[in-house]
């Protein structure tokens, strides 16, 4: 499944009302790669969690493919997530307590029957080409690498056609990197996926497609990375 | 319909009805744990938050624990001392003594607790012996002991009947004869000198020069006449240098009948008449001015009665310290689960459904109840065991309290109220804002 990304005129609030960002327009194509970078508090995050629909006070619209994220429900939005939505997070934020393979078939707890077969059998496809081991380790002994390609393989064991990452490499060292960052646009490529990721990692940023600033809680113009 | 429930309900076996009823306590729990986790397997996610905060959950579950193990501990414990002290007083069908409390008459006649009581006269024991109705009319005259036993005077028919026969020897046949009660600790032919008094007050050598000789030993009966000695009445009364109830020409006779004229007086005697029913006339017969009759079991039915009430209120107290305590330990996990906020946030962003986020923190809270619940129902049942041995020991009442039917229904009933107290959590987790969570 792939799908085409279109925002218009949003607006995305705090609880209390405050404005945190506005976007007039973007888009995306599916097989797009595409980074948000800018300085901290800019905004780049919660333009990230807006698109995942996590952001609960926004206006304006999110189109997926024909789905407004902006205008659905808390449970609509969690299933439009769970369908099509793939995450990850800057500390990885893994359930140390289980395996890889336990982390990355998290979403068969809440997916119906008919689904956590594949789920499970795409994480473990996953976590092979990733090359994270499948023993019954639990992650709290795994290296940051290890944990990081663990979160990625969890973020794809549903298949999404969108791949949202948040500082996918801050935790990382440069090597490790380096070799997830290979994988992860790999990845997005090969399965004409589209990837949205918010780095300050320039080495990231050179191999993105598109590269978009966000300054003061605004998109600013398309960056030219040298 | 209702009389129709009513009917049905009634044919039913008692353990029928205490399944169903198990059976419909719990079912809340089962309902509330079936819709909660309809469509959803959180099990492994739920055992990797419990590992991960296993001493705090550790101290959850023991503090329910111990408060559900006192609560079935009090109640089962009450029962089996209110069972046993019935089983102990199941051979006295009716007391008959001078006119007093018939509380304080029981508990000296039956349960051998010292007290003073004022004597019957031989006139009104011979009204008792005679009566056409009366099988078994036996002295019972105590307040003499030797070590921590009591010496009690009676007759050897009252030993036949209290322990349907003896374990070793034979009853007694002479005045310097006894039977011990089997945890006496003489042997057959051992000799002892009976002291004047009971307990630290006995003056040892009140009685000095009276030997007697243990003859024969009763069965446990779980009772206190399992630590008595018995001897005939005729030798209690002669060492307080009383006539010994027969005329002198017949005054080496052990045993009814005894001569009013020469009848020194006892403090109780019990009363068993040829048929049940005939108990109940005795009773009416022998309550006069000179004397009062009393059926030990109905005396104690009363205090049962008392007792009853505050079983009651130690039910609910137990239940109400339950509860407090889940309450506590769900006020616990509220903040508890802001610990792994972060975590339930990331399953929101997953895509994870708000329930399954209510149904995890729910099924890690309703983990902890029945766990506790279960460690509880344990520490009760090794509590009731150790109490009924110190209860046993200490007031030779045999008191065999044992876990039942009202304890599992306690604690269906706690497990499903407070597993219905943990949808509180539950819902406050769900409630979380999941980029504040997330950004924590």
């Amino acid at each position: 499944m792939s799908l085409p990304l279109h925002v218009e005129s949003l607006s995305v609030r705090a609880p209390n009302g405050r404005l945190l960002l506005t976007c007039p327009t973007f888009s995306a194509a599916p097989g797009d790669v595409i980074g948000l970078r800018g300085p901290s508090g800019a905004g780049k995050s919660t333009f990230l969690y807006a698109l995942a629909g996590l952001q609960s006070t926004m206006s304006g619209k999110i189109d997926w493919g024909g789905t407004d994220l902006a205008h659905l429900g808390d449970g609509a939005r969690a299933r439009f997530r769970r369908e099509t939505i793939g995450m990850i997070f800057q500390d990885f934020l893994l359930f140390e307590e289980l395996s890889a393979l336990g982390n990355a078939t998290l979403a068969t707890a809440f997916n119906g029957a008919d689904k956590r077969r594949s789920i499970r059998k795409t994480a473990e496809g996953f976590l092979e080409r990733l090359r994270v081991p499948k023993d019954r380790r639990t992650v709290d002994s795994f290296s940051g690498g290890e944990r990081q390609r663990t979160a990625i393989a969890r973020a794809l064991a549903h298949d999404p056609a969108i791949i949202l990452a948040d500082e996918p490499t801050a935790s990382l060292d440069r090597d490790t990197a380096n070799a997830l960052i290979a994988d992860l646009i790999d990845l997005t490529r090969s399965e004409q996926k589209t990837l949205i990721a918010v780095s300050h990692d320039l080495h990231l940023l050179e191999q993105m497609d598109r590269v978009i600033d966000i300054a003061d809680g605004r998109l600013l113009s398309e960056a030219a990375l040298a | 319909m209702p009389d129709l429930i009513t009917n049905n309900w009634q044919s039913l076996s008692p353990l029928a009805q205490d399944s169903l009823w198990l059976a419909l306590l719990l079912l809340p729990t089962f309902l509330v744990g079936m819709v909660v986790l309809w469509g959803f397997r959180p099990q492994a996610l739920v055992g990797a938050l419990l590992w991960r905060f296993r001493w705090t959950n550790l101290t959850f579950v023991l503090l329910i624990a111990v408060s559900v193990g006192i609560g079935v501990g009090l109640i089962a414990q009450e029962r089996g001392l209110r069972k046993g002290t019935a089983r102990a007083a199941d051979k006295f069908d009716l007391i008959v003594a001078a006119p007093g409390s018939e509380i304080t008459m029981m508990f000296a006649a039956v349960y051998l607790q010292p007290s003073d009581v004022p004597l019957l006269s031989g006139e009104a024991f011979n009204d008792i012996a005679t009566h056409e109705s009366v099988d078994l009319a036996a002295p019972i005259a105590f307040g003499d002991s030797y070590r921590d036993s009591p010496v009690v005077g009676t007759t050897a028919e009252f030993i036949r009947h209290l322990s349907g026969g003896l374990a070793e020897g034979r009853l007694f046949a002479v005045s310097g004869e006894a039977v011990a009660g089997s945890s006496v600790d003489l042997a057959l032919g051992a000799q002892f000198e009976p002291a004047h008094g009971v307990g630290d007050a006995a003056e040892e050598d009140a009685h000095a020069g009276t030997e007697l000789t243990i003859v024969g030993r009763m069965p446990p009966t779980g009772s206190p006449w399992d630590r008595a000695i018995l001897v005939p009445v005729e030798v209690v009364w002669e060492v307080h240098g009383l006539v010994n109830g027969h005329a002198p020409d017949r005054s080496s006779q052990i045993g009814p009948p005894f001569d009013p004229d020469f009848f020194p007086g006892t403090p109780a005697v019990l009363v068993r008449a040829e048929a049940l029913w005939a108990n109940y006339a005795l009773r009416s017969d022998f309550t006069r001015d000179d004397m009062m009759a009393f059926f030990p079991g109905a005396v104690l039915a009363q205090l049962h009665s008392l007792m009853g009430d505050v079983r009651q209120v130690m039910s609910v107290m137990a239940i109400l310290t339950q509860v407090l305590v889940t309450a506590g330990v769900l006020t616990g996990l509220i903040v508890l689960a802001r610990l792994f906020a972060r975590r339930l946030a990331l399953l929101r962003a997953l895509g994870a459904p708000g329930r399954f986020v209510f149904a995890v923190v729910w099924t890690y809270a309703a983990t902890l109840i029945v766990a506790g619940s279960l460690t509880g129902l344990a520490i009760g049942w090794i509590a009731v065991r150790v109490i009924s041995d110190v209860v046993t020991a200490r007031t030779d009442i045999l008191v065999r309290a044992t876990l039942d039917w009202p304890e599992f229904h306690l604690i269906a009933g706690f497990v499903s109220l407070t597993v219905l107290l943990a949808l509180l959590p539950a819902f406050m987790a769900m409630s979380r804002n999941i980029i504040t969570d997330l950004r924590a």
